[in-house]
């Protein structure tokens, strides 16, 4: 066995076989956010290596054959928010939060889904039905009688944060903007070093459309087209679920539209943090696709920040800030650690002058994805983000930022601080500096 | 790609020594870890030397120093480091009681046994002092809280063997107390109970009950009382402050089994320092590759979501621990390597792997494995010449240490993290309270 091998076999060490690393340090206990909050948790050791023992008789992977056998030897392993501190902190490598969600794919396994847990993964439907009837659904989601009624038909907790629907998608504004530009036909698509290939998710699609459009005029400031192929929802929200075969099925469709521009070298950039994630990381790692196809458009995948962070790196980045006096508490969301990339919004935001922009430091605002809209962990998720929404309204400031969707609507719903992207942040900071110089363009343009 | 002077590799004590010193001489540097270390299961005394018969830790010191350990060139380093250190500490409210001429001594463990030690926490420090013909020793755990047995620790403390011959109480007592809402807690840790005494609300009243059940327990007679150490993180001093003042007998904190609350005080606080000089700590980093130009270090790799992030560096700090921190690894075939740059590791045979008594007072064989370094800490290949010269190697993974046996970790830890760090910070940024006796120990060697 050479180093290498060595290195290899720590680095890539299963899932499932991690849990031989475990020391039973406890370690992981001490960070993770749940167990503080409340005993419905036992905790990450508890609930991932520990459970491992039980587990490890049916090491087939998930829907393959035998792994109908006994999933977890207790189902508390749902009460895992997934926020992924514990893979942080472990001295061992231990992947126990992976490990955790691999266990509640199997509880949910062979089982009917949950109505609730199948629509809240439905983040296409919903979203298409949401934005269709938008004046309609924006009234009822507001309204408390129609939310308790939701509440005890299907489970999402009636105060958890849930943001208005957009007038019109992203992609279909996009679409008519190109139809009457006329590209598209006939003129030739920029190369891969003028263009990229913007992944919208769901968030910047149905809710946040000026996320979008934030992203694409910062990139075409920095010299980049964007171009928007069709594409569906990240598949996260149900691997969140458990419901990994739908995943699948998200992930493959993605894979198909999204694979040709990867292998002619265009970068597949996102403004959502967690979609990012699971297109670079979980579609191997959770959903053991290794085709081609996804492995192209994994190795591709960009968060924003870390793009163009990578372009002041290489000192192509237009650092032409203008002045933003304030004070910008950030949270940086759980899934962006899991990147493994740093804080590139941080590094960022240190070029904007005048801005202050500081790290809360605090472990996780209790949402992770759909996990706090739901009825039983709602009070859980408000309680993790407790310390962070104090610290956020002790500030003063009138706008946070936060690389994360469902983070940015949980901080905003729970402090009334306004929460933005940081390309958002960046936009602000170039228009300022536009309208310093009498460059700025007149609105609407 | 970002670029640092130093990269530090480990967060245990010898990466946090480098890293803080070298931050506050000026140098820009960043400490990366894949997780939490020995802080996190220690009990937060700094072990100097306390091999077989030691007296104090300058005697332990200076009977290492004898053998082939990394104290014979270390040791000029250990009063000046472990000074600096101590400084720092009580500086950020975490005072430190004892030197290297306190007497070591035996104090009670969470289990009933005893240890020996010299250099403790302030609020450990109460269980140093001689036991007086007519003291009591009154051990309060809290009820529901597993990983404290009262009774079952004064049992065990009141039979003569457990203290080796060396003075003790004249009685010892257990009492349970009852913590308002604790009882239906399960799941209970040290890091709940820690913030709840944090957090404060209930930390009168808390005091309050257990000064109650001692001044019953101790029915009117002098002594001390053994608690377990999880009296607040960022609210320690306080919190000790009143216990102090409240209770009836004077206390002393145990330390636990981990997560130990003591050891996370003190990581934080040299985090905290290290950020706040302008360093850089980031968790959940692996270093799978290191880049290797002429022998020297240019950039360390960190796995990723799907691309390797990278940080150019001019020096490199390796604290990766020995076996238990991972700066070690143990081959199926037989062989101890390292596994970050692949330096040569001085081990015993695999035959000898297997000893009668493992906790034998000449340490366990296996202990002793690591990477030999010159009194400058670069790491000496086969040859005995420099491997790497712009590599310092600090810590647990430096050979020829039995630190378990000989009780050492710490100091070889702080000594050898002080000692890189003045040899990599640049002239200019020299810090004025170095140590000139190492300097004429290199010479003489
Ligand atoms: C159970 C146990 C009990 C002990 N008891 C004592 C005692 O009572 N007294 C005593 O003196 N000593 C004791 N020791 C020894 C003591 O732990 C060490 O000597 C000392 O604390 C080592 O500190 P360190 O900073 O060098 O490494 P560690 O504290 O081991 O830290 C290693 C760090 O390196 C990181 N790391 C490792 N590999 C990589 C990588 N590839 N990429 C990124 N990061 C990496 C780890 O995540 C960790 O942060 C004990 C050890 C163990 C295991
Ligand atoms: S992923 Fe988060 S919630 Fe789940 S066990 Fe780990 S730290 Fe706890
Ligand atoms: S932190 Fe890692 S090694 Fe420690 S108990 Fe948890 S899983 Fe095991």
């Amino acid at each position: 066995m050479s180093i290498a091998d060595i290195v290899r076999e720590a680095t890539e060490l299963p899932v499932s076989r991690s849990a031989d690393e475990c020391l039973k340090c406890n370690v992981c206990n001490t960070v993770c956010p749940v167990l503080r909050v409340t005993d419905k948790f036992p905790g990450p050791k508890y609930s991932g290596p520990q459970g491992q023992r039980f587990r490890l008789a049916h090491l087939q992977p998930i829907g393959g054959p035998g792994s109908a056998n006994p999933p977890s030897p207790d189902a508390s392993v749902d009460y895992c928010s997934g926020c992924g501190w514990c893979t942080t902190a472990c001295p061992a490598g231990v992947k126990i939060a992976e490990m955790n969600n691999q266990a509640r794919a199997r509880l949910r396994e062979g089982t009917r889904p949950k109505l609730r847990d199948w629509g809240l993964g439905q983040t296409d439907l919903t979203g298409t039905l949401g934005v269709a009837f938008s004046p309609i659904a924006n009234v009822a989601m507001r309204n408390r009688p129609l939310r308790r009624a939701m509440e005890l038909a299907i489970g999402v907790h009636h105060k958890a944060p849930v943001p208005p629907f957009a007038k019109r998608t992203f992609h279909a504004t996009w679409k008519r903007r190109q139809a009457k530009a006329g590209t598209g036909s006939g003129k030739a698509q920029p190369g891969p070093d003028k263009a990229i290939v913007y992944f919208h998710g769901c968030s910047a699609n149905y809710y946040e459309p000026h996320v979008a459009e934030a992203a694409v005029w910062v990139l075409r400031r920095n010299g980049f087209e964007t171009i928007v192929p069709d594409q569906v929802c990240c598949g996260l929200p149900l691997i969140s679920n458990g419901l990994y075969e739908d995943a699948r099925a998200h992930a493959c469709k993605n894979a198909k539209s999204l694979a040709r521009y990867a292998k002619a070298g265009y970068r597949i950039i996102g403004t959502s943090t967690s979609c990012t994630h699971t297109i670079k990381a979980e579609y191997e790692e959770m959903l053991d696709m290794r085709d081609e196809d996804t492995r192209a458009i994994s190795a591709a995948t960009w968060d924003i920040m870390e793009f163009l962070l990578d372009l002041h790196e290489q000192g192509r980045l237009d650092t032409g800030f203008g002045r933003l006096d304030e004070d910008l508490p950030y949270h940086a969301p759980c899934q962006l650690r899991s990147h493994g990339i740093g804080l590139p919004a941080l590094d960022l935001f240190a070029l904007i002058p005048g801005l202050r922009a500081r790290d809360m430091d605090h472990d996780c605002c209790g949402i992770a994805g759909t996990y706090g809209l739901k009825r039983e962990k709602y009070d859980i998720a408000m309680a993790v983000g407790r310390p962070l929404f104090d610290k956020i309204t002790a500030s003063g400031a009138t706008v946070a930022a936060c690389d994360s969707e469902t983070c940015r609507w949980q901080i905003e719903a729970a402090t009334g601080v306004r929460t933005r992207h940081p390309i958002e942040i960046l936009a602000e900071s170039y228009r300022a500096m536009d309208r310093a110089r009498g460059t700025a363009e007149p609105p609407g343009a | 790609m970002p670029h640092a002077d130093v990269v530090v590799i480990g967060a245990g004590l010898s990466g946090l020594t480098a890293a803080t010193r070298l931050a506050e001489a000026g140098a820009v540097v960043t400490l990366v870890a894949k997780g939490h270390a020995r802080t996190h299961w220690g009990s937060g005394g700094l072990d100097i030397a306390a091999p077989h018969a030691a007296r104090t830790p300058a005697d332990g010191v200076a009977r290492l120093a004898a053998l082939d350990h990394p104290y014979s060139y270390l040791a000029p380093c250990v009063a000046p480091s472990v000074a600096w250190m101590m400084e720092r500490l009580a500086a950020a409210g975490l005072p430190y009681a004892g030197t290297l001429d306190t007497p070591i001594r035996r104090v009670p463990t969470a289990i009933g046994g005893t240890r020996r030690v010299a250099i403790v926490p302030q609020a450990q420090s109460a269980a140093l002092r001689p036991w007086g013909r007519d003291e009591v020793l009154v051990v309060a755990g809290i009820a529901g809280y597993k990983d404290f047995w009262p009774l079952a620790i004064a049992d065990s403390l009141a039979r003569e063997a457990v203290w080796h011959g060396a003075d003790r109480p004249a009685a010892v007592v257990g009492v349970s107390v009852e913590l308002r809402g604790l009882g239906d807690r399960h799941n209970l840790n040290a890091m709940h109970l820690a913030r709840r005494f944090d957090e404060g609300a209930l930390r009168a009243d808390d005091i309050a009950a257990i000064a109650r059940a001692v001044e019953r327990a101790a029915e009117g007679r002098p002594g001390r009382v053994a608690l377990p150490a999880v009296f607040g993180l960022a609210a320690h001093a306080e919190t000790w402050a009143a216990l102090r003042a409240q209770l009836p007998l004077e206390p002393f904190e145990v330390p636990l089994v981990p997560p130990s609350v003591p050891g996370i005080r003190l990581w934080r606080v040299l985090r905290d320092r290290i950020r706040a000089a302008g360093g850089r700590v980031q968790l959940g980093e692996f270093v799978h590759a290191v880049r290797v130009e002429d022998g020297r270090v240019t950039a360390v790799e960190m796995e990723a979501a799907t691309r390797t992030h990278a940080i150019r560096t001019e020096a490199l700090v390796l604290a990766t621990g020995g076996l238990s921190g991972g700066g070690l690894r143990a081959t199926d075939d037989g062989r101890i390597v390292e596994p970050v740059l692949g330096l040569h590791v001085e081990a015993v045979e695999q035959d000898a792997w297997l000893v009668r008594d493992g906790l034998d007072p000449a340490g366990h064989p296996v202990e002793a494995a690591g990477v030999r370094a010159d009194p400058d800490l670069r790491p000496l290949g086969a040859d005995h010449r420099v491997s790497h010269a712009n590599v310092h190697v600090v810590g647990g993974l430096l050979a020829d240490q039995r630190s378990i046996r000989e009780r050492c970790g710490d100091g070889v830890a702080i000594a050898s993290g002080w000692r890189a760090a003045r040899g990599l910070a640049s002239d200019a940024t020299r810090s004025p309270i170095d140590c000139e006796m190492a300097d004429s120990a290199r010479t003489e060697l």
